[in-house]
């Protein structure tokens, strides 16, 4: 899977009723003007742990609906889960670089073939070895058609076992971007024989795992809870799980907050940010950020009202960054400049975090010299037609709309907001793209690569409907083939600026990855590689 | 003969309602296919066509409803499109959590709200009924899902005394879980009960054969349990029967609040994510327990009344 922009389900109705429950109960602390929150920063883990947990149990929003990563049904839910049960060839690291897996070695041999020399003694949880079979096996289910990750195989024109220990890759084009996603799900090597024994049942509440891992699936009560325990054959055992078994239970973020609060929960990455102030402020939760791609920026649709670029850009000037972080993320978040987000630098930070700085034009509070360039640029224009941004209501969709009906009304444009039913906003109906000009949703890529993003500019991409441009499509081909990483970054940063210079999105917030962790316990990634990394196994006590 | 023609009946209110529920679903906004294929940047228009071929989207609405009805009445509810797990697992294991959330809830605005009825229609004009009268028009004032967050806030965060999520394991284990939500059922149901049952009384006690009843010498707890109390129950029945099908369907709000995963936040989690072969199971769920509630009411009812008792007799 190569990015999700998540899709709204929680009532507005039961948010409200999250912020009537603290107010309702004096001592867990209000949200206004925590010291902890004055100023986000981001951290790639919290400190690591020193003892045993015996127990954990860790809220979500939801509860997965597969737990087979190959299915269209797997969710963020089911990677949150399987990221602990499910090792890949290479591994995402909490500071979001990568490193060798269950592959001990991989190698480019030459510019279309990529060798990965698979790691000896690996039993999978049944007690089996893994074989080179089995990897074999495993990224033919991935690439097959219909599998998730089927996409990341596109430029793959064949896999083979080389070596009794060796498996290769082989491309019609060099791929650099298919090794970030080896380190994904599309890596996931999985026992063939434990795969075919379960039929139907595996992914399902009746299936078991059939991978390695620090831990291991040990029951999916459907509607009720899922429980992964310590492996206890694991390969490597310098790595083993710090948890000896960890219980995942899901609800609404009035649910979590208060599971936190109690002491009911050890943990959760929230999803809802507005959640985090209130547990940051408290003395028994404490609340860390780390980087991660998630961004959330108003598409621009082909509808018309915003054919003129000028009138785009002249809206990044105008629009409050500052502003929406603080009513829509309860300052959380970061006013941000790409359609991407700082996690997205897996390599070449430096390279990525200069060319960021040098971005002009996208201010966090938006001064009267940005105001007035902004205005220059509507008159320019001239006759414009009125803008229709949409909203489906819920809250941070509301503040973003408003947000951007003022930045307009700054600059001598005509907006409104259009409601849609959060059941009907779905950006790929061409239908509803039609009825508004800006629609406002949190995109994530999976690859800790702007390359992984910025290929969504290609003309045949299904997430933009402006930039079409035979030029860009190129450099997107030259990005993937480019397997060095300073080239690579070099001509990532040429597509960022082509990019924000056509500005089919206008790029409003970061939402870093946040998790709340009771005060007894420590060691989890605080950045987004908690999606693919083993998190759960760093999971442990403060105290020896 | 009646039997067969409820019978009859309940069968054709069955298809019809599962006719205007598919048709609902189908009409509503929205494609399945955005949620069947998660990742938006694998919506190629191939990709779409496979996806809407699998599960008969393609088809027209008539032959979409045929397929589904076919395969209920082989006794198959499908598999969720969402989940890829057959309907009547989700079920099964969601259905308990809701039955019994409703079962206790049921008990609670029962017994409370007939015995404040009672007490208030007994001591009618005193401080006593001034303050039930008074107290359950308030509760019912209160929409449930304010209620909750008050009672979780209080009682779980606070106090401490009840668990925050879950529906708990065990007997003793689930009814210690589910007191708060039961209770933030409940509330408004037990002062629509006690309402009902003291304005019933209050009426049978102003009439002819209670006065006689009573002019005869007959003690007055006699009087209120023969005759006063046993003539109220036909409308109190009904009205409990009412308040108990609506709440089977209408636990969403409290299931949500109190993290419970019941039938309710099932539904609506399908409908905005258009499981088709969920809601339809689901709805038929609700239209049956409808059914079954009232069934029931009827059934009671001659056991409580003697005129209806001595009509069947004879």
């Amino acid at each position: 899977m190569t990015a999700s922009p998540k899709r709204f389900t929680a009532g507005t109705a039961l948010c409200a009723a999250g912020a009537l429950v603290i107010a309702g109960c004096g001592d867990t602390g209000n949200s206004a003007g925590s010291p902890a929150l004055d100023q986000v920063k981001l951290v790639d883990s919290t400190p690591a742990a020193a003892g045993q947990l015996d127990q954990a149990t860790w809220f979500m929003t939801k509860e997965p609906r597969s737990l087979d990563l190959d299915a269209d049904a797997a969710n963020g839910q089911s990677d949150l889960i399987m990221a602990n049960v499910c090792e890949r060839l290479l591994q995402l690291q909490p500071d979001l670089s990568l490193k060798p897996g269950l592959a001990e070695k991989y190698a480019w041999k030459d510019k279309t073939s990529l060798v990965f020399t698979i790691r000896q003694g690996v039993k999978f949880h049944d007690g089996t070895p893994m074989t080179a079979d089995d990897v074999l096996w495993s990224l033919q289910r991935h690439s097959a058609d219909g599998a998730s990750e089927s996409d990341e195989y596109v430029n793959v024109t064949g896999i083979e076992k080389t070596g009794p220990n060796e498996v290769t890759v082989r491309f019609k084009q060099p791929d650099a971007v298919f090794l970030e996603a080896i380190a994904g799900d599309a890596g996931v090597v999985l026992s063939r024989k434990g795969v075919e024994a379960q039929g139907k049942k595996f992914g399902t509440p009746d299936g078991t795992d059939a991978c390695t891992g620090p831990l291991m699936l040990k029951q999916w009560q459907s509607g009720t809870q899922i429980v992964l325990a310590k492996a206890p054959g694991y390969w490597n055992q310098d790595k083993a799980s710090k948890t000896d078994q960890i219980t995942f239970k899901w609800g609404s973020d009035d649910v979590i907050v208060n599971s936190l609060v109690t002491g009911a929960a050890t943990g959760s990455y929230l999803e809802n940010l507005s959640s985090a102030t209130q547990l940051a402020s408290g003395s028994v939760t404490t609340v860390s950020q780390g980087p991660d791609t998630r961004v959330w920026s108003l598409m621009v649709t082909e509808r018309g009202g915003l054919k003129d670029v000028r009138l785009r850009k002249a809206l990044a000037m105008a629009i409050d960054r500052e502003g929406v972080s603080k009513a829509a993320l309860a300052g959380l978040g970061q006013p941000w400049k790409e359609p991407v987000g700082s996690g997205a630098w897996g390599y070449e930070k430096a390279k990525f975090q200069a060319a960021y700085d040098a971005m002009t034009g996208l201010p966090a509070k938006p001064q009267q010299a940005d105001l007035d360039a902004a205005k220059k640029l509507v008159q320019e224009v001239g006759e414009t037609q009125p803008i229709v941004v949409a909203s489906d209501g819920s809250p941070v969709r509301n503040v973003i709309a408003n947000a951007l009906v003022d930045a307009a009304q700054k600059i001598g444009l005509k907006a409104t907001i259009t409601q849609i039913p959060t059941q009907q906003y779905d950006i790929s109906d061409e239908a509803t793209r039609l009825t508004a000009d800006l629609f406002s949703d949190d995109y994530f890529i999976s690859k800790n690569d702007p390359v992984g993003f910025y290929k969504n500019g290609a003309s045949n991409s299904t997430v933009q409907w402006l930039l079409n441009d035979p030029a860009y499509d190129t450099l997107v081909d030259q990005a993937r083939a480019a397997l060095d990483d300073g080239e690579r970054a070099a001509v990532a940063i040429d597509l960022a600026k082509r990019w924000a210079d056509a500005m089919p999105w206008i790029p409003v917030v970061q939402s870093p990855s946040t998790v709340a962790l009771s005060t007894k316990v420590t060691g989890v990634p605080a950045s987004g590689s908690y999606r693919y990394y083993p998190w759960a196994a760093d999971l442990g006590t403060k105290g020896a | 003969m009646i039997a067969l023609r409820r019978l009859g009946a309940m069968v054709a209110t069955l298809v019809i309602s599962s006719f205007v529920i598919f048709g609902g679903m189908y009409a509503a906004p929205g494609d399945p296919v955005s949620f069947l294929i998660g990742n938006p940047e694998n919506m190629t228009p191939e990709r779409i066509a496979a996806v809407r071929a699998e599960y008969h989207l393609d088809l027209s609405f008539i032959s979409q409803y045929l397929i589904w009805a076919k395969d209920l009445l082989q006794g198959d509810f499908g598999s969720s499109m969402v989940y890829q797990q057959p309907v009547t697992d989700l079920l099964g294991t969601r259905l308990p959590v809701t039955l019994s959330l409703v079962t206790y809830a049921a008990v609670l605005f029962i017994v409370i709200g007939v015995f404040l009825g009672v007490l208030s229609a007994l001591r009618r004009g005193t401080a006593v009924d001034a303050l039930i009268t008074g107290v359950t028009t308030f509760a019912t004032s209160i929409p449930n899902f304010v209620v909750a967050v008050v009672l979780i806030s209080v009682f779980a965060v606070k106090l401490r005394w009840f668990a925050v999520s879950g529906p708990g394991e065990g007997f003793f284990g689930r009814i210690h879980h589910l007191t708060l939500p039961a209770i933030a059922l409940a509330l408004g149901a037990i002062a629509v009960v006690s309402r009902v049952t003291r304005q019933t009384m209050v009426e049978q006690q102003t009439l002819d054969h209670v006065e006689a009843a009573r002019s005869y010498g007959l003690s007055s707890r006699k009087t209120v349990l023969r005759h006063v109390l046993r003539n109220s129950l036909g409308p109190v029945i009904t009205m409990c029967g009412l308040i108990l099908a609506g709440m089977l369907a209408g636990t969403v709000v409290v299931e949500s609040v109190f993290g419970l995963n019941g039938i309710g936040s099932l539904l609506v989690e399908a409908i905005n994510t258009h499981d088709f072969p969920v809601v339809q199971a689901i709805l038929l769920y609700m239209v049956i327990a409808y059914m079954v509630v009232t069934i029931l009411v009827d059934l009671i009812y001659p056991l409580l009344d003697a005129r209806v008792l001595a009509g069947s007799e004879s």
